[in-house]
């Protein structure tokens, strides 16, 4: 302690930025913009990019949101009314509250598209020499229809009825699906310039090409046959074809509805009988052979006949139809569990016990065949592909054929017929262009998340293919940033309307209240530019230009904040390779 | 202007005159009264501060430590659990040479919760870079927050002002409050030495390797040692304007005294009464009151103890497994004078219990009688008790 101390000033102060201090050589992880694949998308039988969608929404982009469904399928205004949208079975935020009403933002978007007169953007496509039939205006030849003239083919359509649409126009009912619906979307398939032929039934000739007028052909004919139950009494005038009976109505012919009709079967088609008859002011018995909770039909449209007055009845198959003057005398047989077969009940009869009840007429919905048997795909060969959705077929000196739609589907539905007129078309362009034998191949690099559905938008080289095939878990987004919020349900006709009349049930939806919902989205997998990488970072490593968004390695220390913080894990952190 | 005014009110009332430009705060009692006085003055205008409400006392030296660097005048205060908080910001504070003023009420830390006095919160903090000044009584409370300004901005150090819970902080006494024009003569406005200001950016406390770190803290060491001489001089200054006088130490009836009574805080005020009893008695007794405590001013102990055979240093705090730390500190600086007292350690009134006259006297009979000191310090008043249930 002396009297020379001076008050010595030595701080850590730099004139110079600390950007000579290059930390990232401290990295031995590497975080990376990565976006990934949502677990929605990947298991929506179409593809659609549903975390997108979502995100357009919410920004209020509804034209884009309704584009980019398109891009995957041209049904958005069916599909908003009846697929059965497994998407939201696989929506990690149903493990955090409750699904994103994904179906209702498809129909928000197909009547916002409709609103505002909505046209697709034209796409540029190299056009291509090769022109395709396609057998069949159901959901599956129009979407092939569709895919075909987007990647630059010259298509025509067949259709045995007087107008296409298969099951979405002689089907599924008008409570379900108005016919103006389905207009809506097939305004872009006339507007792409397809070929559309009706009234024109297809036999087997048709394949043989003797004027040389065509590439390839599709059989899209569907399962348009129903199946009989093999009972005695069968052929009777009174007892229908479900099928037969739901055409008639769409085609405002009369159908008598009087009395009591036993609709016969557990699937959606008999739901949709069981629904009709009780709008044409008769009573409606379901009898079928198992429990009620292994019917097929969708659980809500179950639901729903039950509100409206259906009465269903299990484990009873029917046995014999007696004549009885203008009724019919309709055996049961009682039924019991005998085990499980492929999560359903096994039943077999119980012995004796049957039982016969007086009725009207009997529909039955048991299920449906091709019309033809020509129709089905032909058995294994080396010229034959089984593919997930489709069956190719290249015979030598033949022209290729693509069977499609339920013709080959396990799985009945109007998504899995999108699905499956996609892959057609996929599968016939890979044909043309580099052969038979890569097909499958090529069909493998556009898979979602290596799942059953495919993407144009990945086969097309578009942005979706930078994504990975990984599919976000729910434990990889930070729910963090997101609070507990009810999912909306649409708005829906008061019961008595519904049994009554054939208006539409599930009502609109204002933007309001869809840019709320889609808000709720996670996002999985998708950057939506939320910046919270940037603003977390502690090295200022992450730069922003314009809406791209870059990792400065000179001074990221690899220390992972932005990858946790990322709420939708549109982040990854990797070892550095060489440490 | 003389008024009756509590401990805590003495700090806000030199607060108010250094001219302060922010103040953080997040309450605890003991300390609650200073925030309360000053953000009244803030509220009503009497004092042109910002005054931030924080959410933890972490954040409060972190929200001063950003103020100070921008070159404005600031203030905190807080208590035993608070101050720990704050450890690692304390270091901070005094590391990147900023002048904070705070004052520290001296509580007990938890468990069990215990908001009385204790200095074991405030000498925990030894060694943080912080100036430590200890006070007895109102009037040197808000006399040494004036200094503390004054030192802080001299030397580029952090300075504590340390004070007893509700014996101090608490308690109501006449205090001789300077007007503002007297106060500004002593404590002009402050000039920083250096300020964040985007005119001239810079980067401060960055990475510093090992080639710098070293000289960096021999400077703070260097600023430490220079306080002993800023402080004559600003202690001069303040005697000059004020009339009052304080040093670093305050020695009574100590050229005398056979044993010495080593004090801080409050109990000073109780033991000039035993001194004053045992003198009239025959008693060689004297007091050393210890003001500063860092940096420890070992010349001023050392010549005031010199002539002394024995010390008894009280001790209201303990570091376990090394004992009263006034004592350790005090032995550690005369361990190798030739002439030395003996120096008993004493640990007396913690978590607030009372040291009465009779304890201090008791000390002093104690020293007195024992040739030699304990290895250990002494605990004083200890009852007897049952660990069972």
């Amino acid at each position: 302690m002396t009297a020379e101390i001076k008050n010595r000033f030595l701080i850590p102060l730099s004139w110079i930025t600390t950007e000579g201090n290059k930390t990232g050589s401290w990295r031995f992880l590497r975080p990376r913009f990565e976006n990934k694949t949502a677990p929605c998308s990947a298991g929506c039988p179409a593809g659609e990019d549903i975390p997108l969608i979502e995100m357009l929404i919410a920004q209020g982009e509804f034209k884009e949101a309704w584009e980019t469904i398109l891009t995957e399928n041209p049904f958005p205004a069916v599909c908003g009314r009846v697929c059965f949208h497994p998407c939201e079975g696989f929506c990690n935020r149903g493990s955090y509250d409750e699904p994103i009403a994904i179906h209702t933002m498809e129909r928000f978007l197909a009547d916002t598209a409709s609103r505002y007169d909505f046209r697709a953007s034209a796409t540029d496509t190299p056009s291509h020499k090769e022109r395709i039939a396609i057998a069949g205006g159901g959901p599956s030849g129009l979407s092939a229809a569709w895919f075909l003239s987007r990647l630059g083919y010259q298509c025509d359509v067949y259709e045995a009825s007087p107008e296409v649409g298969g099951v979405l126009r002689w089907g599924i009912p008008a409570y379900r699906l108005p016919k103006d619906a389905f207009l809506q979307d097939l305004r872009h398939l006339e507007e792409k310039g397809v070929g559309i032929v009706t009234n024109k039934r297809i036999d087997e000739d048709f394949l043989k090409d003797k004027d040389d007028a065509y590439s390839a052909f599709i059989v899209a004919c569907g399962h348009g046959k129903g199946q009989k139950m093999g009972i005695p009494g069968e052929d009777n005038p009174l007892v229908i074809e479900g099928l037969d009976f739901l055409k008639n109505i769409r085609e405002e012919k009369s159908v008598g509805c009087e009395g009591t009709t036993a609709v016969i079967g557990g699937g959606n088609t008999a739901i949709d009988v069981a629904r009709s008859v009780i709008r044409l002011g008769g009573k409606a018995v379901i009898y079928y052979r198992r429990r009620r909770g292994d019917m097929p039909a969708f659980d809500e449209e179950i639901r729903m006949a039950l509100e409206e007055g259906v009465e269903i009845f299990e484990l009873l198959s029917p046995a014999e139809i007696r004549r009885d003057n203008n009724q019919l005398l309709l055996s049961l047989q009682k039924m019991v569990v005998s085990g499980e077969e492929s999560g359903r009940a096994r039943v077999v009869p119980d012995g004796k016990k049957q039982e016969t009840v007086r009725v009207d007429r009997v529909i039955r919905a048991i299920g449906a065949k091709p019309q033809e048997a020509w129709m089905n795909p032909p058995d294994n060969g080396a010229d034959v592909q089984r593919l997930s959705h489709s069956c190719l077929v290249y015979k030598k000196g033949q022209k290729p054929v693509v069977y499609a739609g339920d013709l080959t589907n396990e799985t009945k539905s109007v998504t899995h017929a999108i699905a499956s007129g996609k892959q057609a078309a996929i599968a016939l362009d890979v044909l043309f262009r580099e052969g038979f034998a890569a097909v499958p191949k090529k069909l493998d690099l556009c898979r979602i998340g290596n799942g059953q559905a495919h993407s144009i938008e990945i086969y097309t080289g578009g942005r979706r293919k930078e994504r990975s095939s990984h599919i976000v878990e729910f434990s990889e987004v930070n729910t963090d940033y997101f609070t507990f919020t009810p999912r909306i349900r649409p708005p829906l006709l008061l019961v008595e309307e519904r049994r009554r009349s054939f208006n539409e049930i599930t009502l609109k939806i204002s933007a309001g209240i869809a840019i709320e919902e889609a808000g709720r989205c996670f996002n999985c997998g998708l950057c939506n530019g939320c910046d919270n990488c940037r603003l977390f970072c502690p090295d200022l490593a992450v730069i922003k230009n314009g809406e791209i968004r870059t990792i400065n390695y000179d001074y990221c220390k690899g220390c992972g904040i932005c990858v946790v913080e990322c709420p939708r894990n549109a982040m990854s952190l990797e070892e550095e390779e060489n440490t | 202007m003389r008024r009756v005014i509590e401990g805590s009110q003495a700090v806000a009332e030199a607060v108010r005159l250094s001219g302060v430009q922010v103040v953080s705060a997040y309450p605890i009692t003991p300390q609650t009264h200073i925030v309360e006085t000053i953000s009244d003055y803030c509220e009503k205008g009497e004092i042109n501060a910002t005054f931030m409400r924080m959410e933890g006392e972490q954040s409060c030296l972190a929200a001063l430590i950003g103020a100070q660097a921008m070159g404005v005048r600031t203030f905190t205060a807080t208590s035993s659990q608070g101050l720990a908080y704050m450890h690692e910001l304390l270091h901070w504070a005094s590391a990147a040479r900023l002048p904070i003023v705070m004052a520290e009420v001296n509580r007990a830390l938890a468990p069990g919760w215990n908001i009385w006095t204790d200095q074991t919160d405030s000498l925990a903090q030894r060694d943080t870079g912080w100036v430590q000044i200890y006070c007895e009584e109102g009037q040197e409370v808000l006399d040494s927050t004036l200094i503390a300004y004054r030192l802080a901005e001299k030397v580029n150090l952090p300075v504590m002002i340390v004070l007893d819970a509700f014996f101090l902080s608490h308690t109501y006494e006449p205090v001789d409050i300077p007007d503002e024009d007297e106060a500004h003569r002593f404590l002009p406005p402050y000039k920083p030495q250096f300020r964040i200001t985007t005119a001239d950016p810079r980067s401060y406390g960055a990475l510093v390797t090992p080639a710098d770190y070293m000289e960096m803290r021999y400077d703070i060491s260097l600023a430490m040692n220079d306080v002993f001489l800023q402080l004559d001089d600003i202690h001069a200054e303040f005697s000059s304007i004020f009339g009052r006088t304080y040093g670093p130490v305050e020695a009574l009836n100590c050229e005398d005294a056979e044993i010495i009574l080593l004090t801080s805080g409050t109990i000073t005020s109780t033991s000039r009464l035993v001194v004053e009893k045992l003198r009239k008695q025959g008693e060689k007794i004297g007091l050393l009151k210890a003001r500063l405590f860092r940096p420890f001013p070992v010349d001023a102990f050392r010549n005031n103890l010199k002539k002394a055979r024995k010390v008894a240093v009280i001790d209201r705090n303990c570091s376990f497994g090394a004992g009263g730390i006034f004592a350790q500190e005090l032995k550690a600086a005369l361990c190798n004078d030739d002439v030395k007292p003996l120096i008993y350690s004493y640990i007396a009134g913690l978590g607030g219990r009372d040291v009465t006259p009779d304890v201090i006297e008791d000390i002093y009979w104690k020293t007195k009688s024992a040739d030699t000191p304990e290895q250990e310090s002494v605990w004083i008043g200890l009852k007897e008790v049952s660990h069972g249930r």
